[in-house]
């Protein structure tokens, strides 16, 4: 859905992009004076009908923007409250633990059922933190005193080592360790996610 | 053709008695009220000389000392005992190192300081690129990068707030107004000698062990490291003041100084920039300056508004951002300024739409102090929030359309005039372009959701800011460098800077769009081998931009003394900074300008923007007989 949104306004900046390089390329081949003549342009001080037709359609295009990929994309990405899964994250400089449903506490990947909805929790024990998992393209910060929410719903099963974006990175400077902490994401099934769960919890 | 409101000729040039005597004079004061103010606190609750509350008093007495040993005592101090305040009255190049209230003089020590502080924040980028070029930690740690990019991103925004602001805000607003000086002179004089100080507090940080929270200190980080971010809450509170005292200045001069017949109407468009400028950078500059007071406190006092039960850090987000965004404009908005006006200049077309720009100007100050929270998308507020600032964050693009409007309207079938100025507006439009259009993906809650906080946002606010405001800065250099100096520069250089400097920026920063997009944070001193090539783009590329200063700085520093005489109006501009000598005369002008007309109507059959009833005309080519409007005004 993000990805889409983007390419969408790839698009819609493109021809506004192509407007602006088309004046400026003609300036150079066809506008252009020598200047030794000291010529004067033509005086055209103001247009009405220029200026309104550019406010109406650049009043129109933000419109369109705010309302799509705006507040469609807004809608998608808050989505209903019910997950099927809520998992913990807390931040700290500089780890991440991760507290799964059952109470097992995972501190070197995190691992996520497929298909699922799943509410990350997210604190802080100490400065500010940002959990981002650039594969799902969720972001949210981790403050301290506040627990701050985001939904992901992961698809396909895979690891960091299939895609480098597939890791909890903390996306807010933290301090010293900031660029080097991120945690590993595993995205595995539903049925592997709990057996992975309660062997958690027994080793503990 | 012009005629031209000059001296006749330049009285021969003073020798400089001890120029640096003011200077030397400061930093004694400078360096026994630190002294002072580390020992008093010292003597009084004991501790060590590095604890902060030491750092803060020595800070506060050295401030102190040096604005009395700059010349402060004289201009200042000499009224509160009855007697008639002095200022620097020196002919010579040692006014630069004095107290001195000319305006032009302020104009320039803000420019060459600013410069100097942009090439230092150079070096730290360079190093930055350096260590970027390959994954893994090389010349400097983790801790030591993000220490290195705090003192980048903090030095880079002292001089985008007040490069263009600060040099030609100064110089030319008074002039193109029809003013002899600012309205308040030592009051400017003042704000430009509270800058040292600021780069000096910024600079020595690292003795005190750096800060590394970046240039937004966010808390409750700038809490909680090391004690060089009190330097940094010192240095930018001293900024804080700086920006306000410049913005009551050319609030105040250009509402109260402007000359007879310059009505608001005919205001030239970078006046225009510089007025909208200084309202916003006076009404909301506090705000940083009040956020970082409460980071002190909680650092030193004990105070909790960032940290514990019942403060936040997203508090301070909230804080920081209600200046920081209108920060921004107030980078931008001169650029607007600047860019403006030479395009009217270089095309030979009068500006297009002046009255939608002048309106478009506005709006943006208004707009700006409402969208802050699009930097807190991510950040934990109120999801009701995300829809309302999502709006006013996208209406904000309409009036920056009416720029771009204006710039193509200008253009339009124009007799464009190819000199260096031009050639960086160039670059300047296609820079700003592609910052505006990414600014789409930013103020856009899904998409931003993402990006926030990744190389996407690092590229997108170098091409708004370094392509916005820095490309403006150097513009308005080659712009106004020969009403300043007297003198021209080499012009195939300078074009070839300007290509120079727009390829390589271009080469650096957008390889940086696509290492965001797909998953690389920024602040950080290693990263995934997966984003190795485009960093390693990014870092030749950034070495190469850097290379291009030397071109810029080595063409103008040579020019200024070597460089043949400019003339009163090189460009064949129309507005008043155009119409005196170059440089112009202390006072400006020697008789007073009236002004009769719009300053851009190149092209228009016997227009007029302004002209000399008083001034005794050379025989040369003003009869009586001549039609007045077409020959002897000011064209």
């Amino acid at each position: 859905m993000v990805d889409e949104a983007m390419l969408l306004l790839e698009y819609l900046g493109a021809p506004v992009m192509a407007l602006v390089l088309a004046v400026m390329t003609w300036s150079v081949i066809g506008w252009r004076s020598s200047g030794a003549t000291r010529e004067d342009g033509p005086p055209q001080r103001d247009n009405k009908t220029v200026v309104t037709t550019w406010l109406i359609v650049t009043s129109a295009l933000a419109i369109f923007v705010v309302i799509n990929p705006g507040f469609v994309g807004l809608a998608e990405i808050r989505g209903e409250p019910e997950s099927d899964y809520v998992i913990e994250m807390v931040a700290q400089q500089f780890a991440w633990s991760v507290v799964y449903p059952n109470g097992a506490v995972g501190l070197d990947e995190l691992v996520v059922p497929s298909e699922k909805r799943v509410r990350y929790d997210v604190n802080s024990l100490d400065v500010n933190h940002s959990f981002w998992i650039p594969a799902f393209r969720i972001k949210i910060d981790a403050v301290n005193g506040i627990t701050t929410q985001a939904y992901a719903t992961a698809e396909g099963e895979g690891s960091i080592d299939d895609d480098i974006n597939l890791r909890v990175q903390c996306a807010e400077l933290c301090g010293a360790g900031h660029a080097n902490m991120y945690l590993p994401v595993r995205v595995v099934t539903d049925v592997e996610f709990n057996e992975y769960i309660a062997t958690l919890l027994e080793s503990e | 053709m012009t005629m031209v409101d000059s001296a006749p000729a330049a009285p021969p040039r003073a020798k400089a008695r001890r120029p640096f005597r003011w200077v030397i004079r400061g930093t004694i004061l400078a360096v026994v009220g630190y002294l002072a103010g580390v020992l008093l606190t010292v003597a009084i609750r004991g501790g060590s000389p590095t604890d902060e509350v030491a750092v803060i008093f020595g800070y506060v007495f050295a401030l102190i000392g040096w604005l009395a040993g700059i010349g402060g005592i004289e201009a200042f101090g000499r009224q509160w005992v009855g007697k008639k305040p002095q200022v620097s009255e020196d002919r010579s190049w040692g006014r630069y190192f004095a107290f001195c209230v000319d305006h032009k003089v302020i104009g320039i020590q803000y420019g060459v300081t600013l410069i100097g502080v942009l090439l230092i924040g150079g070096i730290a980028a360079m190093i930055m690129r350096i260590e970027l070029a390959s994954p893994g930690v090389g010349v400097v740690d983790l801790d030591d990068f993000n220490k290195i990019v705090s003192m980048h991103g903090i030095l880079m925004v002292a001089v985008a707030v007040a490069g263009v602001i600060g040099a030609f805000g100064n110089y030319i607003v008074p002039i193109q107004v029809g003013a002899a000086d600012m309205a308040f002179p030592r009051i400017n004089a003042l704000a430009y000698w509270l800058l040292p100080p600021v780069a000096v507090g910024l600079l020595s940080a690292p003795l005190l062990g750096s800060f590394n929270a970046g240039w937004t200190a966010y808390a409750p980080l700038s809490v909680t490291n090391e004690s060089g971010q009190i330097l940094f809450n010192l240095a930018i509170i001293t900024f804080g003041l700086v920006s306000i005292l410049g913005a009551i200045n050319i609030l105040v001069t250009v509402i109260t100084m402007r000359a007879p017949g310059m009505t608001w109407g005919r205001l030239p468009i970078f006046t225009w920039a510089a007025f909208a400028t200084s309202l916003l950078a006076f009404t909301v500059t506090q705000f940083f300056a009040g956020a970082l007071v409460l980071v002190t406190m909680d650092r030193v006092v004990g105070t909790a508004f960032f940290s514990g039960e019942v403060g936040t850090g997203l508090l301070y987000e909230h804080i920081f951002w209600f200046y920081s965004h209108p920060a921004v404009y107030i980078m931008v908005l001169p650029g607007f300024g600047v860019i403006l006006e030479l395009t009217t200049t270089f095309a030979r077309k009068p500006l297009f739409a002046y009255k939608a720009v002048v309106a478009a100007l506005l709006a943006i100050v208004g707009l700006s102090v409402v969208v802050w929270a699009h930097h807190m998308f991510t950040s934990g507020m109120a999801n009701f929030l995300h829809g309302p600032f999502m709006i006013l964050t996208e209406a904000i693009s309409i009036p920056t359309g009416i720029i771009f409007l204006s710039i193509i309207g200008t253009l339009w079938q124009g007799k464009l005039w190819f000199r260096t100025p031009l050639v960086i507006a160039f670059g300047w439009l296609f820079n700003f372009l592609i910052g505006g259009i990414t600014g789409i993906f930013l103020a856009d809650v899904a998409t931003d959701i993402h990006l926030h906080d990744t190389y996407f946002v690092v590229a997108h606010f170098h091409y708004t800011i370094v392509g916005g405001a820095i490309f403006a800065l150097i513009a308005a250099v080659f712009y106004w460098f020969p009403k300043i100096t007297g003198r021209m520069y080499n012009d195939k250089l300078g074009i070839v800077f300007g290509v120079w400097v727009t390829l390589a920026f271009n080469a650096t920063f957008i390889p940086l769009f696509w290492a965001g997009m797909n998953g690389m944070n920024r602040r950080i001193g290693d990263y995934p081998p997966a984003y190795e090539t485009a960093n390693k783009i990014a870092s030749i590329s950034a070495l190469i931009l850097g290379a291009s200063f030397l071109l810029f700085v080595g063409n103008l520093a040579y020019s200024a003394i070597r460089g043949p005489k400019a003339g009163p109006n090189p460009w064949n501009a129309r507005t008043l900074e155009w119409l005196v000598s170059s440089p112009p005369t202390t006072h400006n002008f020697l008789s007073q300008p009236r002004i009769v007309g719009h300053p851009y109507d190149y092209g228009i059959e016997g227009s007029v923007h302004a002209y000399f009833p008083d001034l005794v005309v050379d025989d040369d080519h003003g009869s009586d007989d001549v039609d007045h409007d077409a020959e002897g005004a000011l064209v």
